[in-house]
């Protein structure tokens, strides 16, 4: 028989290979190895400011034209944004990672301005709602006094600022001149701080007005009175008439007291109060002369303002050290000078003058102004605190060998800064709210740190270290800077010479809003996710979303195989990779 | 309508008629023109098509299988180096069954560079699953670009117009334009079977065994014998509707020919002159021109050859160390 041919079936194919489900039924996840994860870096910013302020966040929102959150963020580390706006030496510039790209990203004039702007829309403080039992006797009202008085405050404890001036901001009034600083914008900072609730006694010198037992009713005491004893010049004739410490004389300008420097005025020094005195003396008619021992390379002054001290025209003498103050009836007539020339570096890394014997010179003037350093005044402390000269001693948290008495600014060894100042403050805060809450001050204090410089932030205190962030600072090799265009940083505008020298008016102009948000653009946002979408359109396997909050992405792990382009394009170092295991 | 244009205008115009909506290219000469026109035409709105840049001609072809694969009628244009460019591309087209329709226009590959004609470039692609129509004229291409639409989209394969460089692209003619609504009566809108959509996702050429592999090349090649049938059946369709049909393989003077010049492309307008002085002399000659050359249509080839006394194929490539790809074939 023969076999029949099985009848072939035409079945159903279709013209391409095609499957019945979505791509979505192959989990493509299962097949990583390395594990892509959103985690904010410390960007070098943060990690050299003084004040500890996370100026990254406040970029970020800055960046967004969010200048009032930006604002918030900024004051919850700093309650003087304005101030440091102003005069703060901006190591987070010299720290910025755009710098090695073109130029740092001008974040001190930025947060001047947005200082500014909070201010003209209102922006203040708010007082805490709860109120804590404690109360805080701060000796001084400079930056550091302010400082930890605010945030002693926000935390709800009652403070009390003894100041012995008869107003309050310590160095930022009476120190610092107000073509820098203007006064109104320092008093509507204070009275920002003021408005929770801190008590401000004036014309309250500590040892004087008020009795150092007195302090002692109160739960702790901060003490930051500065550092006001001008150093004598050590020199024949130094108690003349005419001869004043540069301290004295700014303090008489910036207290509104007439001062007459005379014609021609000698300033001996070549930090900031010598540039300060000399350009104050200027405004007030004097022709004033910067005498100074080395070079202007070995200034201790912010290189900001020698250069505007010299577009000032005022007259540098330098490698030349006062050997005699001349004087006729008692009074200045004249300085006689020695030259100088520099031998090796000393202990600092400067190198030291050495008199040029037979070199002697003499400069007729009719004032002499001597600001070689300032140190500390321990008279009003207790025995045990008092010291004959150099600076208090504190531990890593600020306390001094006193139960429950802490120290800051300038009166401490620190840089002396206003941003240090505030920065010593806002530790002290925390150490005291530590103290009193009966925790460890040092493990405190610790997990609010932000890198390896000392910087402290409140919003990490508070929560404890466990804000996201890593410790490591994101370097500039972190960043994938392909994405980034060279843009030159916008410069600080000036008022003319012609117009700054006849008064004292403010001589930095702030930036205007499109220069201040070209800035706050180009800043890189170092190792935070700045919502740039490039994670989002890299991914080949769509694994990356935007959250629902539009905060950030999430990573879809049943489809993300882990070949990690996103941490490779994310312009800002804002991912990394994590090896699974 | 008669309008004088060139070959590569009449291209683009043949692409306007047929309604594309998403066209990507890679400017190359002697191409350009054909994509210059379409993309002018698609920034001032005449056509409303997506036109997408792209950095290559590889890119090219795979937005528009992209976008052919999501159910849009697709065009893209190249010539030579571009096309050899593409080639991995082809095959993923054709693989897919995408009905893009692709002109070529013939230009020579180097070395060294050359931008004369030459139909190497198309025909050393001759195996990548793409039907080839050779056109002769500007009215050709015009007409060959409406009907490779019908064809890909019946028989779901793509289809490469080719025209010849400069003899045809760009040399001007008097082309009769059909109109718009006559064009959309003999092609229908695009509404294919299979295509990509979030609605109901499937992921398009997923991995198959080695039995699964064959069976799909089976039915391309299925298709693409299919294709030879409905080609013709839309030559005829065209010409029903239009009055102009040109064949699978167009024959002149060959009923009595004792020799036969076979070829493709322009070269066959410059021959029928030939042909005629030889006729006027009484020799018996004739031109048979290639206009599909693949598939290869055999039958009708045989049909028409078989008997001569002579054929002479003018071939317009050669593959090295094969000869002429005409001939050979």
């Amino acid at each position: 028989m023969k076999k029949k041919k099985p009848i072939k079936k035409k079945i159903f194919f279709p013209p391409m290979s095609f499957s019945y489900e979505g791509s979505q039924a192959t989990k493509t996840g299962t097949w990583r190895y390395l594990t892509p994860a959103y985690l904010n870096k410390l960007a070098p910013c943060n990690e050299s400011c003084p004040a500890g302020e996370d100026v990254e966040a406040a970029m970020v929102l800055a960046g967004q034209e969010n200048y009032l959150g930006a604002w918030e963020k900024i004051t919850e580390e700093n309650p003087l944004p304005r101030v440091c706006g102003r005069v703060c030496f901006h190591p987070c510039e010299g720290a910025c990672n755009r710098k090695e790209f073109d130029e740092a990203t001008s974040i001190n004039p930025l947060e001047r301005f947005v200082g500014d702007l909070a201010f003209q829309s209102s922006k203040r403080f708010f007082p805490p709602k709860e109120k804590k039992r404690e109360k805080i006797a701060i000796v001084g009202s400079g930056p550091a006094g302010l400082s930890c008085a605010y945030h002693l405050a926000s935390m709800g404890y009652g403070v009390t600022l003894f100041e012995a001036q008869s107003k309050l901001g310590g160095v930022l009034r009476y120190g610092i001149p107000s073509y820098r600083l203007p006064k109104d914008i320092l008093d509507q900072e204070i009275d920002n701080i003021l408005s929770l609730g801190v008590e401000a006694k004036t014309g309250a010198r500590v040892g004087k007005e008020v009795k150092w037992a007195e302090l002692k009713t109160f739960a702790a005491i901060f003490v930051a009175a500065g550092a006001w004893k001008s150093l004598p010049l050590k020199v024949p004739g130094e108690d003349a008439k005419g001869v004043m410490s540069g301290l004295e004389f700014l303090q008489r300008v910036n207290s509104g007291q007439a001062v007459d420097p005379g014609q021609r005025v000698a300033i001996i020094g070549g930090g900031n109060t010598a540039m300060d005195a000399a350009r104050s003396a200027l405004r007030l008619g004097a022709k004033p002369l910067i005498i100074y021992r080395r070079t202007r390379e070995e200034m201790p002054a912010w290189e900001e303002e020698v250069s505007e001290t010299g577009e000032e025209n005022i007259e540098f003498i330098l490698l030349s050290s006062p050997v005699k103050i001349v004087t006729e009836n008692g009074k200045v007539k004249g300085v006689e000078c020695i030259k100088n020339t520099l031998g090796p570096a000393g202990k600092d890394g400067r190198r030291e003058p050495r008199p040029v014997e037979g070199s002697n010179f003499t400069l007729a003037v009719d004032a002499v102004i001597s600001a070689i350093g300032e140190t500390p005044d321990f008279s009003f402390l207790p025995q045990e605190l008092r010291r004959s000269t150099g600076s208090l001693p504190v531990d890593e948290t600020g306390a001094t060998g006193v139960k429950g008495v802490f120290a800051g600014g300038d009166i401490i060894t620190q840089p002396r800064t206003v941003s240090y100042a505030i920065g010593s403050g806002k530790k002290a805060a925390m150490a005291i709210d530590a103290t009193l809450q009966g925790k460890d001050a040092i493990e405190a204090l610790r997990s609010a740190r932000w890198g390896g410089k000392g910087s402290l932030s409140m919003a990490r205190y508070r929560k404890g270290g466990t804000d996201g962030t890593v410790p490591e600072v994101i370097p500039f090799s972190g960043l994938n800077t392909a994405y980034f265009k060279r843009q030159a940083r916008k410069p600080k505008e000036k008022l003319p010479v012609s117009r700054r020298t006849s008064g004292f008016s403010e001589v930095t102009l702030g930036l205007s809003p499109a220069s201040a948000l070209y800035e706050a653009k180009r800043c890189f946002n170092c190792g935070v996710c700045n919502l740039c979408h490039n994670c989002f359109i890299y991914c080949p396997d769509l694994a990356i979303s935007a959250r629902p909050d539009k905060q950030g992405y999430d990573i879809n792990y049943d489809y993300c195989k882990g070949c990690c382009i996103c941490v490779e394009e994310c312009p800002r170092g804002a991912i990394s990779v994590e090896v699974k295991k | 309508m008669r309008k004088l244009m060139t070959g590569n205008s009449a291209v683009s115009h043949g692409v306007v008629l047929s309604r594309a909506q998403v066209i990507s290219a890679y400017p190359i000469t002697p191409q350009t023109t054909i994509v210059e026109e379409l993309s002018e035409m698609c920034a001032d709105g005449r056509l409303p098509a997506k036109f997408i840049r792209v950095e290559s001609e590889h890119s090219a072809m795979a937005c528009v299988a992209a976008a052919s694969a999501a159910g849009a009628r697709v065009f893209t244009a190249t010539s030579s180096h571009g096309l050899a460019y593409m080639h991995e591309m082809l095959h993923w087209v054709s693989g897919t069954r995408l009905p893009v329709v692709m002109v070529n226009a013939n230009r020579a590959i180097g070395a060294p560079w050359s931008i004369w004609c030459d139909q190497g470039d198309s025909l050393s692609q001759r195996d990548t699953g793409w039907l080839q129509l050779y056109c002769q004229s500007a009215q050709e291409a015009l007409d060959t670009v409406i009907q490779a639409y019908r064809i890909a989209e019946e028989i779901l394969l793509p289809v490469m117009v080719l025209v010849d460089g400069f003899f045809l692209s760009h040399t001007s003619e008097p082309v009769d334009m059909p109109a718009q609504e006559a064009v959309d009566r003999f092609l229908p809108p695009f509404r294919p079977r299979y295509k990509l959509t979030p609605d109901e996702p499937h992921t398009f050429n997923i991995m198959a065994d080695t039995s699964l592999f064959i069976s799909f090349r089976h039915e391309a090649q299925a298709a693409m014998e299919a294709a030879k049938k409905l080609a013709a059946r839309v030559d005829r369709d065209f010409k029903a509707q239009f009055g102009r049909g040109y064949g699978l393989v167009e024959k002149f003077r060959c009923t009595d020919a004792e020799v036969v010049l076979l070829t493709m492309g322009t070269a066959a307008g410059t021959a029928r002159e030939v042909i005629d002085q030889y006729r006027r002399q009484g020799k018996k000659v004739g031109l048979c021109r290639l206009r599909l050359f693949r598939p290869f249509p055999a039958e009708e080839l045989i049909k028409t050859l078989g008997g001569l006394k002579k054929v002479a194929v003018l071939d317009r490539d050669n593959s090295l160390g094969a000869g002429g790809i005409v001939v050979r074939s």
